[in-house]
């Protein structure tokens, strides 16, 4: 493996029948509102795949049920080859998350965090070596307080490869980052699933959706209304007889923002 | 391979010995305390202010003034009798006593004012001025006393303020590092959601719990350590007690704190709200439970309430072990009134505690 982990535990890999994540009928209700109603879907090994919708669709519920951080009332959701409900502990060995907003212990480094984490999972990890995957390198020794946005979600998918996930989750991964941090983070999690591991991404940037994911669903009220790859759901809509009021021109305003300020990530 | 619990603990002892704030508020302010309160008590025992008026001038006046300043309860000023009649108004004399001119050439009357409002103080000035003068009839009337006094040196163990103090500010300090950094941290780690992204690693929950409990047990004993020892280094504090029977005392009292945090921790939703309910909780007991008075110094109806805080039994049986050497066995009413605490505590952080913000 390329971010030089040893593993501790000798489980056997669990069996995938190629795909990493399997959910059928997938409900919970909080009270009288139906959160998730029943969804099904099967994630791909080794695919990016996203799940879309406006907020309090469902996305974030789905998720953290199959992060093993909440349980459903009903359904089945088999996460790299386990049944979640029956086995949440050992689902979270397998998986890697990185959560909206999430924060980190103050007066601990980098290194130092990732030593932790990866104590967690009974594991030892070159942290050096994962920060440098992330491209934070030069601020092993910094506290995660003085990083800049993306450096922290960068930092922070590094706390969610210290056990070398077969499925990483990303909530959110580039809400507030500028358009250089977004389109670096990008090539991280195109690079995480070159690894060989299957991403999960929640986004409300279609832009991001349209780059990054294989296929995405499109929850709304708890329910799956759509779930194709994003160029097949455009044709969809084309084909319905879909045409925009004003043609899209060749450029838009974000090519002009990057032609002007260049590529090159800022983070001073 | 190191366990996920020794590395929580190690990393939660590099967190906490980090934090200056947290430094702050769990040693160095109990230190302060001690020094503050030790310097102000510093001499113990109050003296007597005696001022003498001395219009005679001879010999004998000046004898009397002499022997007065050896005498240790005395504090001795002279001067005119204007002048110390008016430090006796203003309350800077206990009383006054005016030496006539005519003393030492026959019978004379001694006039002596005292302060009716100090009557302890007046009353000692007064007595040891009577001791003189009865002394001083004696001698004149070449009278032997028929009674003396024959007085033994006994070795009494002399107990200070600040033996009184620092007991008690140990259990202070215990409750204010139990209640404010576990009720502070937890609700913190929510907030920021520190604590849903551990929950997202297979971290197990009693490892994360014991670690921070360990932390905050290695930081009492920091505490004790370090006010018994400068209680001794700077102000000869009389500690005879079993250095293990207090750590295992103050173990208890954190605790019933620790398990009190967790309560707060469970239904405050800021750090605004924790500092509102620990104050709530932590004032009143720093004040009435005999931490810096004793407790027979409040009125007699609040003792009863106050004998059964959670706090005065802490004080109580860290006092008795430090000062008197008590056993545990010796403090076992105070240590069950704490396990009866503990019970109630642990029942509440059980019922309380959540790991996501209410």
């Amino acid at each position: 493996m390329s971010i030089g982990t040893s593993a501790a535990s000798g489980q056997a890999i669990p069996q995938t029948h190629g795909f990493a994540i399997e959910v059928e009928g997938l409900r919970k209700t909080y009270g009288s509102l139906v959160a998730v109603d029943g969804i099904s879907f099967r994630v791909q090994e080794r695919e990016i795949f996203g799940i879309l919708g406006p907020n309090g669709a469902g996305k974030t519920t789905t998720v953290e049920i199959l992060e093993g951080l909440r349980q459903a009332d009903s359904g089945r959701a088999v996460v790299a080859g386990i049944d979640v409900r029956k086995e949440p502990q050992r689902v979270k060995s397998l998986i890697g998350v990185q959560l909206q907003a999430s924060a980190f212990f103050d007066f601990l480094n980098l290194v130092e965090l990732l030593d932790m984490f990866a104590a967690l999972y009974q594991r030892q990890v070159d942290a050096r070596a994962l920060l440098r995957r992330v491209d934070l390198e030069e601020k092993a020794s910094s506290r995660v307080k003085t990083l800049s946005g993306g450096q922290k979600q960068r930092f922070s998918i590094a706390t969610a490869l210290v056990n070398e996930p077969r499925v990483l989750f990303l909530d959110e991964p580039t809400t507030g980052l500028d358009p250089q941090a977004r389109r670096n983070l990008w090539e991280l999690a195109q690079g995480i699933r070159q690894d060989g591991r299957t991403i999960v991404l929640t986004t409300h940037y279609m832009d991001e959706a349209e780059t990054l994911c294989d296929r995405v669903a499109v929850m709304d009220h708890g329910k799956i209304i759509a779930l194709d790859p994003p160029s097949a759901l455009v044709s969809n809509l084309l084909a319905k007889g879909f045409r925009r009021r004003t043609v899209e021109r060749e450029a838009n305003l974000e090519d002009v923002f990057l032609d002007l300020t260049g590529h090159e990530l800022r983070e001073a | 391979m190191r366990s996920p619990f020794s590395v929580l603990t190690v990393t939660a002892l590099k967190m906490y010995v980090r934090n200056r704030q947290v430094i702050f508020f769990n040693l160095f302010f109990p230190v302060m305390i001690v020094v503050i309160f030790g310097l102000i008590n510093g001499n113990g025992n109050v003296a007597v202010h005696l001022g003498v008026v001395d219009q005679a001038h001879n010999q004998v006046s000046q004898l009397v003034i002499s022997q007065l300043q050896q005498v240790k309860a005395v504090k001795l000023n002279t001067g005119s009798l204007p002048d110390e009649q008016a430090a006796l108004q203003r309350g800077d004399r206990d009383a006054v006593v005016v030496l006539p001119a005519s003393l030492g050439s026959g019978p004379v009357a001694i006039p002596a004012y005292y302060n009716a409002g100090k009557p302890q103080e007046s009353g000692a000035a007064l007595a040891i001025m009577n001791r003189f003068v009865d002394e001083a009839s004696m001698q004149y009337a070449h009278v032997q006393p028929s009674f003396t006094l024959d007085a033994r040196p006994v070795n009494s163990r002399n107990l200070t303020y600040v033996d009184f103090l620092v007991p008690g500010v140990i259990a202070l300090s215990v409750m204010q590092t139990g209640l404010f950094s576990v009720a502070f941290s937890f609700v913190a780690l929510k907030q920021q959601g520190i604590l849903r992204r551990l929950m997202a690693t297979p971290m197990r929950v009693p490892d994360f719990l014991a670690s921070r409990i360990v932390t905050y047990l290695v930081m009492a004993v920091i505490q004790m350590a370090l006010l018994v020892g400068l209680g001794i280094l700077l102000y000869h504090l009389h500690f005879v007690g079993n250095i293990a029977y207090l750590i295992i005392a103050g173990f208890i009292g954190a605790a019933i704190f620790m398990a009190i945090g967790f309560s707060i921790s469970g239904f405050a939703r800021d750090e605004g709200a924790v500092a509102a309910f620990a104050n709530l909780i932590s004032f009143p007991m720093m004040f009435l439970s005999g931490v810096f008075f004793s407790l027979s110094n409040e009125p007699g109806w609040l003792q009863p309430i106050t004998r059964l805080l959670p706090l005065t039994f802490l004080a109580n049986a860290l006092r008795s072990i430090s000062l008197d050497g008590a056993s545990l066995w010796a403090v076992r009413s105070d240590l069950l009134g704490l396990a009866v605490w503990l019970v109630v505590a642990l029942v509440l952080a059980v019922r309380l505690f959540k790991w996501e913000i209410a």
